[in-house]
C-alpha cells in the first residue's frame, strides 16, 4: 500500500462520499450511528480497493461494497447506539419549501421506507439513485425478473404503511 | 404509489446537497481505524473455538483424569483417536482458513452472505465433531470399565476403600451410570452454549440471506 493508492483512494472517496453517507443514512438512526457505520463502509473500501482495477465506474464499485457493508459485515457496536428516534441529515424535511400536504408525504414517506427490512431498503435505495433492475440484480445477486417483483411488493408494502 | 415513488426520488437527490461533507484529512484518517466487521468476529470466535477444546487436554487435571483409563487398557485405543481428531482438526482449520479468504465485499450480497455463512458452517461442523468425541470419550470409558474385571477396575479408579462397602457389580453400575450421564449433561451444555454463540453472530445475517434466497423461490 504505497502513497500513490492512498491519495487516489482518498480522493475518489472524498468526491463520491454522498453515496456513503446515503446509505448511511438509510441504516441508522442517529449520528453516532452513521459516523460509525460511514466508518466500517470505508475501510472495507479501503481493504477492498487494491482489488479495484477499474473496470467499473468507482461510484458503481462502491455501490456494491457500501450495501455489503452496512447489511451483511457492519456489526453495530453497542456502546454508540442510541435508542431515541433521530431523523438522520437526509430526512429531514424544510417546512418552508414546501406545500403542507406534500411535507407530510414525504415525512412519511421516509418513515416508511425506514422500516423496511434490509433487503428492501437497499432496493428501494438503489431505486431512488436511478439504477436499473440489471444493476440491482447484479449488485444483490438475484435475477432481475425477481429484483422487479420484489420492487413491487415493496411498494405495495409502503403503500399499506403509508395507508394503514 | 408508483408517482409517490417518483416523488420521493426527487426530493432524495435533491437533499444530496444537504449531506455531511468530510474532509481529505478525516477520510485518510478513517482508512487506518480497526474494523469491527462481522467477519471479523467470525474469525476471531471461531480461532478461539477451534482452540478451547484443544486446550482442556492441556489441563493437568484432565490429564490426570485420562490416566486410570489407560490401566483400563484403553490406553491404545485413545492414542488412536487422538491421532485421527488431530488430523480432522487440522483438516477443519485448514477448510476453515480456505472459506475465510474467499469473503469478499466485491461479491454480490448474496454471494457474500452465503460464504460467510459457509465459512462459519465448518466451524459448526468442527464443532459437532468435538462434542461428539467429547462424547465418544465418555461413552468409551463407560464401555471399558463395564467390561474390565473386577480387580483392574477397582484399581484403576482407586476405589478400594468402597469396594469394602459395595459389591463391585454395584459399584460399576453407578460408575458407569455417573460417566454416561455426565457425559450426555457436559455435551447438552457445551452444545447449548456453542449453538446460542453461532445464533447471535448470523442472526441477522441469516435473516436477510433468507429473504434473498426466498426471492428465487
Amino acid at each position: 500500500m504505497n502513497k500513490e493508492l492512498e491519495h487516489q483512494f482518498v480522493t475518489a472517496l472524498e468526491n463520491n462520499q454522498n453515496i456513503v453517507h446515503k446509505v448511511c443514512s438509510l441504516y441508522t438512526n442517529s449520528r453516532d450511528a452513521h459516523n460509525d457505520l460511514f466508518q466500517e463502509i470505508t475501510i472495507q473500501l479501503w481493504k477492498a480497493y487494491p482489488k479495484f482495477r477499474g473496470e467499473s465506474k468507482f461510484s458503481t464499485w462502491m455501490y456494491r461494497v457500501a450495501l455489503n457493508t452496512a447489511i451483511t459485515l457492519y456489526r453495530k457496536s453497542k456502546k454508540r447506539v442510541q435508542t431515541q428516534d433521530f431523523d438522520s441529515v437526509i430526512f429531514k424535511i424544510k417546512a418552508d419549501e414546501y406545500d403542507p400536504t406534500q411535507e407530510q408525504q414525504l415525512t412519511l414517506m421516509y418513515k416508511a421506507v425506514k422500516q423496511l427490512g434490509d433487503i428492501e431498503k437497499a432496493l428501494v435505495f438503489l431505486y431512488l439513485e436511478d439504477k436499473n433492475y440489471s444493476e440491482i440484480s447484479d449488485t444483490l445477486g438475484i435475477s432481475e425478473v425477481n429484483a422487479r417483483v420484489k420492487m413491487n411488493r415493496i411498494k405495495t408494502k409502503l403503500r399499506t404503511i403509508l395507508n394503514p | 404509489m408508483m408517482d409517490e415513488l417518483e416523488l420521493l426520488k426527487k426530493d432524495w437527490k435533491r437533499k444530496e446537497s444537504e449531506l455531511p461533507k468530510l474532509s481529505y484529512d478525516e477520510l485518510y484518517a478513517m482508512i487506518w481505524k480497526k474494523s469491527s466487521s462481522i467477519v471479523k468476529w467470525i474469525f476471531i470466535i471461531s480461532i478461539i473455538e477451534f482452540v478451547l477444546p484443544q486446550l482442556l487436554y492441556f489441563i493437568p487435571s484432565v490429564k490426570e483424569g485420562i490416566e486410570p483409563y489407560e490401566r483400563l487398557g484403553l490406553k491404545n485405543l485413545m492414542m488412536g483417536i487422538s491421532i485421527v481428531q488431530y488430523l480432522v482438526v487440522f483438516y477443519f482449520i485448514y477448510q476453515f482458513y480456505q472459506r475465510y479468504r474467499e469473503i469478499s465485499a466485491l461479491d454480490n450480497a448474496k454471494q457474500l452472505m452465503h460464504k460467510i455463512i459457509r465459512t462459519r458452517k465448518t466451524v459448526k461442523n468442527y464443532i459437532l465433531f468435538a462434542l461428539s468425541m467429547f462424547l465418544l470419550t465418555f461413552l468409551l470409558i463407560a464401555v471399558g470399565i463395564a467390561l474390565s474385571d473386577g480387580d483392574t477396575f477397582i484399581h484403576a479408579l482407586d476405589l478400594e476403600e468402597k469396594a469394602m462397602e459395595d459389591s463391585i457389580d454395584n459399584l460399576k453400575f453407578v460408575v458407569v451410570g455417573l460417566l454416561i450421564a455426565v457425559g450426555i449433561l457436559c455435551t447438552a451444555f457445551l452444545g447449548l452454549i456453542y449453538f446460542l454463540i453461532y445464533g447471535l453472530l448470523l442472526r441477522k445475517l441469516g435473516k436477510n440471506y433468507r429473504e434473498l434466497k426466498r426471492l428465487e423461490i
